[in-house]
């Protein structure tokens, strides 16, 4: 198998995963891009997101992994939105 | 006035309580009705459930419910929405309610809803037994969700809200992978909208959307998916037309013409 191939499964495995495992997580967006993997995306927690960092690497070891992933905000609205 | 919070896809799990509880209980400044757009858990464990039934507890306002997939996951939806009834949340599916605000009526109807796509690329009720029961079942969901929006105006209700956790339009999946579109909706629920009439249609599930829609009938849509909102909710504020508004905007076209 090639490495392009390989690392799409890698993706694929991981996403099973993430799906599968403590986090319940189908958010995310892991994406090949040229030689590194992009992880983007919120998860509820600042836990989620230790735990998705540690699967990540965990999964892809050996991968270039560039990571943007935030904790969802948590804070009230400073204003209502006018809808009708 | 009516003064409408909603939040979706808040996953909860034993490491959540306590994270929007603070913000929740700014509501009674804010806001006549807190609405959850489903993904209230990550699998849908009734340990998770009470995870939720304890950050809404005892909240200033009334808390009305649908579930989303995630809460379907462990196959113990019942289960996860009597934990929730018995802390005071309304959970709905192919149900209504009402609450009363200063007089007003404000209606919400709520289905989980499901996938299946968008006008001219959706799926449709044809071929293997398992893809047409997939597209059944959103049908379902869709004229439960119809049904009742028009007990709701049978009621006199000022203020109509359509609730779902899957999508009605494609508006509000701006941002998610196209090739994913027919997992994070369905234009069933939208044509359910449309044709019962509503004054908002709420919905979560696509954490990479956006939060602004309209049906084709010029309902607005809201995704208020707590990653898209990045909020632990937001604030629609809507002016309830009810029967004799609608009336009156009838008669108002009638001397126009």
């Amino acid at each position: 198998m090639n490495e392009q191939a390989n690392v799409e499964y890698r993706i694929a495995h991981l996403k099973e995963r993430l799906a599968a495992e403590e986090l319940g997580e189908l958010g995310i967006r892991v994406e090949a891009r040229g030689s590194s993997v992009a992880v983007v995306g919120t998860v509820p927690s600042s836990h989620c997101r230790e735990e998705l960092l540690r699967t990540v690497h965990e999964e892809l070891a050996g991968q270039t992994v560039h990571f943007d992933v935030v904790v969802a905000g948590s804070a009230a609205p400073d204003h209502p939105e006018e809808v009708v | 006035m009516i003064r409408v919070a909603a939040v979706g896809d808040i996953h909860m799990g034993a490491d959540s309580q306590g994270l929007l509880r603070p913000a929740f209980e700014t509501l009674h400044d804010c806001a006549d009705l807190l609405l959850l757009a489903g993904d209230l858990t990550r699998h849908g464990t009734p340990d998770e459930a009470r995870v939720v039934a304890r950050e809404v507890a005892d909240l200033p306002v009334p808390v009305i419910a649908v579930l989303g997939n995630h809460d379907h996951h462990e196959e113990r939806p019942e289960e996860v929405t009597a934990v929730l009834r018995d802390a005071g949340v309304q959970v709905l599916e192919g149900q209504s309610t009402v609450v009363e605000v200063d007089g007003a009526r404000v209606g919400v109807a709520g289905t989980k809803g499901f996938g299946g796509g968008f006008v001219g690329r959706s799926g449709s009720e044809f071929g293997e037994p398992l893809m047409k029961e997939f597209i059944r079942y959103t049908r379902r969901c869709a004229e439960g969700l119809r049904a009742s929006l028009e007990e709701l105006a049978e009621q006199g209700c000022d203020t109509r809200v359509a609730l779902t956790h899957f999508a009605p339009v494609p508006d509000t999946l701006a941002g998610e992978p196209l090739e994913i579109y027919p997992f994070l909706g369905s234009y069933l629920l939208a044509e359910a909208v449309d044709a019962a009439g509503a004054d908002l249609a709420v919905h979560g599930h696509a954490h990479a959307g956006t939060e602004h829609g309209m049906t084709s009938g010029g309902v607005p849509v809201r995704n208020v998916a707590q990653p898209v909102i990045r909020k632990a909710f937001n604030v629609y504020h809507l002016r309830g037309h009810g029967h004799e508004g609608a009336a009156a905007v009838a008669a108002s076209a009638d001397r126009r013409a």
